[in-house]
């Protein structure tokens, strides 16, 4: 394995691994604020050259975090296909980028069996905005909880009707109005400001009662921590999916109050005691920076980790990952460029990875970002196949503080690309008269249709 | 204090109606609880409204001199209770209510503060036809119906002898009226058809049909259905066409209702509810008669002539124990989470609130303010020294320190005659300033007085109330709105 | 609408607008009534969002009663897929005014008005404090002494004042802009007199106030080490939503060390009209730290204290 390359006059000499996948990130404040980030445009391209030439093999048998310390290192070796990584390991990293470039997408995900997160997160780094759209766009791995989401031409959406006290009235308010839209054939999500069992429970149950008063096909969850999920399943709440945020080391995944086991024992208890059909009953949100942000980074830069995150996270086959990149905060992530590349990096990472990806394109108010930015990120990551959005009342949501995609956005997104709800969904769009050949009707748009 | 020491608190409460036929009481479990997150300052709301028991429906007992009898009334609670399992020292709240023709008693007054003294801690007697309706249609669901379906819902509470009216939308009371009609007016042999009562308000009813009918004569049972119309037809009246005729001009105990709104939907509840939404048919005399009353043909008569005016009607939650589940489980409020209190103050009864500033005209000036409050409170306090007295307005002028400070100043300068008798001040505001104002008035009056000021109570000018002890280790006290005027006879 | 030569014009032009519409190329849903965007004085003022703005409700009472019990933006009606330009607008706006609290400094005229004196972090800039964060939570070695200059000043002043030999400041008030200097311009000439008044009232003695520049939640810890007051107060401007860009919040913490952890802290937030009014608050925080001082805590510990 070489460290060393020549840039025109100057030479770049790099000492591990760790450093040179830092190094050949595009600029992230993340990085900066570790104080790894490469130097000069140079040195970062000269971290590239190197990384190129790495094969498969070099990456695995260097693991940037030991097997032995870390239980993230641990899944995602003991998870890897032994038979597919044999055959691609003497490829460079150099060479896996064209072999992704030029393959079928099936082709790809078999690929992808076979290779590390932090190989995975090395060829995201030689590509290019365009190069990982392209790449994403083929791969193509649905899921099925309650309804299935990934089909081909098909895009959905969770419906995220948060409120500032949880006021179930005014969550219900603002689910009606997604749904006309059509947001809501991925989840219907509901972020709670109270994190107790016994409100997670009154808000499935009533999120529940709405969909089966009128037939809505889909599923719902309320983002608690997954263990005040598994209480309110106690109290007799309707679980689809279990809820929780994940991240690539073990110290971050402490951070959170989780571990493997924990997320092992969610997913058998929706398998064995919830409402949905599956077999994914798990729904994950993860993003760039947030093992920096709660100490637990190891020095490893935020985009390696978040495929490690991915590399994890699939040991639990979810229904969905959501990636949230641009709502940790301007230390990790601090502009418009800096956000839209880092969705459509992930984007390509989760999908190679064989998950389920949607992505919310999003901002705090503390970012160099505005809207523009985010409508940029939205069209590149539903070209690239995004499997969802989120769904926002006018783009603001209003309990956690940040703007995601409206349900305006949602509903441009079909129309621009001609894509379609899920199969169920889409049926009972026109049962309820709000849509007719993949189109808006009148009516859509209008929250007081529920009312009898 | 400012640190709430519990999650949630649970009162009991206690509804008791003497009407003019019914007696009854519930017992409810009311849970008050911080609604707002943790980091924001609290805010108390009640939680949850759970009825533990519904008493039997007694007969109203009325003694020789067609008072109110006292002792049967003491008797009925006292087994109620005991059925309940329970003790008047465990209810904290509560309310009693004397409706209908029974408030007309003359010893309404006296017996209404003897129960409420018997039936538990802070339980409040009430009166007054516009806080029956208002309660019954609590207790029916009408406002709910309103709130659920964005449209303005009337409830109509028929009993033995009055028809009462509240409008709601969005949950919220819109208006009010009351008809003298219901089911008791006129009495008959039970099952048979000698007329053994005419009420003065039925005799109307009969002059304005040309039915001669005396006590001892035999009705027939078309002469019953034809009042019974008549009286369904008024309250019809009422809600479709605001513009009274003559009858039920004579029969409104208040004003009639405003013509600015359209009634969506219509609930009935009270004890002629169970035959509006029944069946029934008025086809045997003996059924018609069976209470001894016209009950079942108004019942009839209500659902026929609603149908022919094309106005639907909603099924109520519960009928003849709309006013009693109103008044036991929608009668106590919860002061905002701001209060500035000196507890050994209350709690205070019978405090009737003033409103010395007009609704849309809040004065910044001090000396305006304080001669606009001596104005309303000086008249009021020399007609009766004893009478305890309360200030209520929606805000300052504006929510900010030099509004709020110089409001403490009018305020206190203008009840410098009052306080100089009586000592408490009293102030009831509508915006979240409570604490504040509070804060500000006793540093003007350099910490001299007594001082309670409550805060988001909505209160208006002529209210009762009454002020109970802090709960929530003190952060909220409960208030219930109450009103003693009795209506005799016709508005 | 544009001036037509005679009805039979109009008429092919309303015909033509409603083919259109059923084919989805001419904006549907989209009514005649904007946002409702009052102009007063010749000012253009910015569109109403407190109201629906979508004009074919089946009940437009009810989606009046939604937008009570939310401030989602919700009833925001569509032209074709998108957001009809008033409320496009006003969410620009919104967006402009969080922005702007973030970005910009506390005016000089301001604390200049308010008499409070500022005090550095090791933050020099905006773009510093947002890209280190913690950075922030540290004063600057010039910020410690003028800490020390004033406050122990003022301790004199308040010997003077109360001939007493109290040599201790109780409560330490600071202000910090943190993500919003909006929300300090907002709120603090409010919350100011009602909190050292009824603080002064209670007899509990008040360091003069100071502005933290470029401060995060954790410098009042230093704060408070520096100064050896019993209860620092941080007043900070918090991460703004839209719409909510004046928003403040208010940390507690009692004699805080090298050991304090967040959950050690006691936090009233959402203060501003919208919310808690500043008034109100300060009157509130009065009562907090009457409690804080008779328990000798806060945080978790407070909670537990008081069950």
């Amino acid at each position: 394995m070489k460290l060393k390359a020549k840039m025109y006059n100057r030479t770049f000499e790099f000492h591990s691994v760790a450093e040179v996948m830092a190094k050949a990130n595009e600029v992230k404040a993340g990085d900066t604020w570790q104080g790894i980030a490469a130097e000069s445009q140079s040195e970062r391209v000269a971290a590239r050259l190197v990384l190129s030439r790495m094969t498969l093999e070099d990456i695995y048998e260097n693991p940037l975090i030991p097997y032995e310390k870390d239980e993230v290192t641990r899944v995602i070796y003991d998870d890897l296909n032994q038979y597919v990584y044999n055959e691609f390991k003497g490829y460079t990293l150099g060479e896996l980028r064209e072999y992704i470039l030029a393959h079928s997408g099936d082709e790809v995900l078999r690929l992808g069996r076979g290779m590390t997160s932090e190989a995975i997160a090395g060829v995201a780094k030689l590509m290019s905005n365009l190069d990982l759209v392209a790449a994403s766009a083929k791969i193509r791995q649905p899921a099925r909880c309650n309804t299935t989401i990934g089909l081909p031409g098909r895009i959905s959406y969770r419906n995220q009707p948060n409120h500032t006290t949880d006021d179930v009235n005014g969550i219900m308010a603002s689910m009606k109005e997604g749904l006309t839209y059509g947001s809501g054939d991925a989840v219907i999500g509901i972020n709670p400001v109270e994190d107790n069992p016994e409100n997670t429970a009154y808000l499935l149950k009533t999120v529940h009662e709405f969909m089966e008063e009128w037939k809505v096909p889909t599923q719902a969850c309320v983002l608690a921590h997954v263990t005040t999920q598994m209480k309110a399943q106690e109290l007799g709440a309707p679980i689809d999916v279990f809820f929780q945020s994940i991240a690539g080391t073990q110290a971050t995944n402490e951070a959170f109050g989780i571990d493997a086991q924990l997320l092992e024992n969610a997913k058998e208890a929706c398998r064995q005691g919830g409402n949905s059909l599956g077999p994914n009953f798990m729904y994950f949100e993860t993003g760039q920076g947030s093992e920096v942000s709660l100490e637990g980074d190891e020095g490893i830069d935020e985009m390696t980790l978040e495929a490690r995150t991915y590399g994890f996270g699939r040991h639990f086959m979810p229904f969905m990952v959501n990636n949230v990149s641009g709502f940790i905060g301007p230390e990790t992530i601090y502009d418009g460029r800096e956000v839209v590349r880092a969705d459509i990096e992930d984007l390509f990472m989760g999908k190679l990875h064989g998950l389920p990806m949607g992505i919310a394109p999003c901002y705090t108010n503390h970012m160099r970002c505005d809207q523009n930015d985010q409508e940029n990120g939205t069209m590149l990551c539903a070209m690239a196949g995004s499997f969802y959005f989120m769904g926002v009342p006018g783009g603001d949501d209003i309990m956690l503080n940040y703007q995601d995609t409206t349900y305006h956005d949602d509903a441009s997104i079909r129309q621009i690309l001609g894509l379609r709800p899920t199969p169920e969904f889409e049926k009972w769009m026109e049962n309820m008269g709000l849509m007719e050949d993949g189109q808006l009707t009148e009516i859509a748009g209008d929250p007081s249709i529920f009312e009898k | 204090m400012f640190i709430i020491s519990s999650a949630e608190q649970k009162l009991i409460s206690v509804g008791i109606d003497i009407g003019t036929t019914t007696t009854q009481l519930v017992l409810s479990r009311l849970t008050v609880r911080n609604s707002a997150p943790a980091s924001v300052i609290p805010h108390m709301e009640i939680s949850e409204r759970e009825v533990l028991y519904r008493s039997n429906i007694h007969f109203t007992p009325i003694d020789d001199h067609l008072l109110i009898d006292a002792e049967e009334i003491a008797k009925i609670l006292e087994e109620e209770y005991r059925q309940a399992g329970m003790n008047p020292w465990d209810v904290e709240t509560g309310a009693v209510i004397i409706t209908g023709e029974t408030a007309k008693k003359e010893n309404a007054a006296n017996i209404l503060e003897a129960v409420s003294e018997y039936a538990g801690d802070f339980v409040v007697a009430t009166a007054g036809v516009n806080l029956e309706s208002i309660l019954a249609g609590r207790g029916s669901g009408a406002s709910a119906y309103s709130e659920e379906h964005h449209k303005p819902y009337a409830n109509i509470d028929i009993g033995g002898g009055t028809a009462n009216i509240g409008v709601f939308d969005g949950g919220r009371v819109i208006d009010a009226a009351c008809i003298n009609v219901g089911g008791h007016l006129v009495e008959l042999e039970k099952g048979g058809d000698t007329v053994t009562y005419i009420a003065e308000p039925a005799q109307r009813v009969l002059n304005d049909l040309g039915i001669e009918l005396m006590i001892g004569d035999k009705a027939t049972q078309k002469q019953l259905i034809r009042i019974a119309e008549r009286m369904a037809e008024l309250c019809v009246e009422s809600i479709v066409d605001r513009h009274p005729g003559e009858l039920l001009d004579e029969l409104l105990m208040t004003p009639a209702l405003k013509d600015t709104y359209e009634v969506y939907q219509v609930v009935i509840s009270g004890g002629v509810a169970d035959y509006v939404y029944s069946d029934y048919e008025p086809v045997a005399i003996s059924t018609m008669t069976q209470y001894g009353d016209i009950g079942p043909v108004l019942g009839w008569a209500i659902r026929k002539k609603f149908a022919e005016a094309g106005v639907t009607l909603a099924k109520p939650l519960e009928t003849i124990r709309a006013t009693v589940i109103g008044a036991g489980i929608h009668s106590m409020n919860i002061s905002g989470s701001t209060i500035h209190v000196n507890e050994e103050t209350l709690p205070l009864k019978n405090v009737q609130v003033l409103s010395p500033f007009p609704k849309d005209h809040m004065p910044r000036d001090i000396d305006e303010i304080a001669s606009m409050v001596s104005e309303t409170v000086d008249r009021i306090h020399s007609e009766d020294p004893d009478k305890i007295l309360g200030l209520a307005l929606d805000g300052p002028a504006e929510i900010t320190y030099k509004c709020i400070r110089d409001l403490a100043e009018g305020l206190y300068k203008g009840m410098q005659n009052y306080l100089r008798d009586r000592g408490v001040m009293i102030v009831i505001v509508g915006a979240d300033c409570g604490k504040v104002l509070g804060q500000c008035l006793d540093i003007v009056s350099d910490h001299h007085i007594e001082l309670v000021c409550v805060d988001q109570i909505d209160v208006d000018e002529g209210d009762y109330i009454d002020i109970g002890s802090p709960i929530m280790g003190g952060r909220v006290v409960p208030v219930v709105v109450k009103t003693l005027v009795f209506e005799k006879g016709n508005k | 609408m544009a001036n037509y030569q005679n009805d039979m014009e109009r008429m092919i032009v309303e015909s033509v607008l409603a083919e259109l519409r059923k084919s989805g190329a001419a904006p549907a849903a989209c009514g005649n009534t904007s946002g409702g965007s009052v102009i007063e004085d010749g000012v253009i003022n910015l569109p109403d969002i407190d109201h629906p703005t979508l004009t074919n409700a089946k009940n437009y009472a009810a989606v009046e009663a939604m937008k009570q019990v939310t401030n989602a933006r919700i009833g925001l009606g569509r032209c074709g897929t998108r957001q009809r330009t008033d409320t496009w607008l006003r969410f620009q706006a919104d967006h402009a005014a969080a922005m702007d609290a973030v970005f910009l400094d506390v005016s000089d005229d301001f604390l200049k008005a308010n008499n409070l004196e500022t005090i550095t972090t090791q933050a020099a800039t905006k773009d510093d404090f947002l890209r280190e964060p913690n950075w922030g939570t540290r004063l600057s070695e010039q910020g410690i002494k003028k800490l020390h200059e004033i406050c122990q000043q003022d301790t004199r002043i308040h010997e003077q004042r109360f001939q007493t030999t109290i040599n201790k400041v109780q409560v330490q008030i600071i202000i910090a802009d943190g993500l919003s200097s909006r929300a300090i311009e907002a709120n603090i000439p409010e919350i100011l007199p009602p909190l050292v008044q009824g603080l002064e009232a209670a007899g509990i003695t008040v360091g003069t106030p100071v502005f933290v520049k470029n401060g995060r939640v954790r410098v009042m810890d230093q704060v408070g080490m520096e100064l050896g007051c019993d209860v620092v107060l941080n007043l900070i401007g918090e991460r703004p939503g839209l719409g909510t860009a004046s928003s403040m919040s208010a940390y507690l913490i009692y004699r805080p060390t090298k050991e304090t952890v967040e959950a050690d802290r006691t936090l009233i937030s959402n203060i501003y009209a919208g919310g808690t009014p500043p008034v109100e608050a300060g009157a509130q925080l009065v009562d907090l730290i009457q409690d804080i001082l008779k328990y000798q805590c806060t945080g978790v510990k407070l909670n537990e204290a008081t069950k």
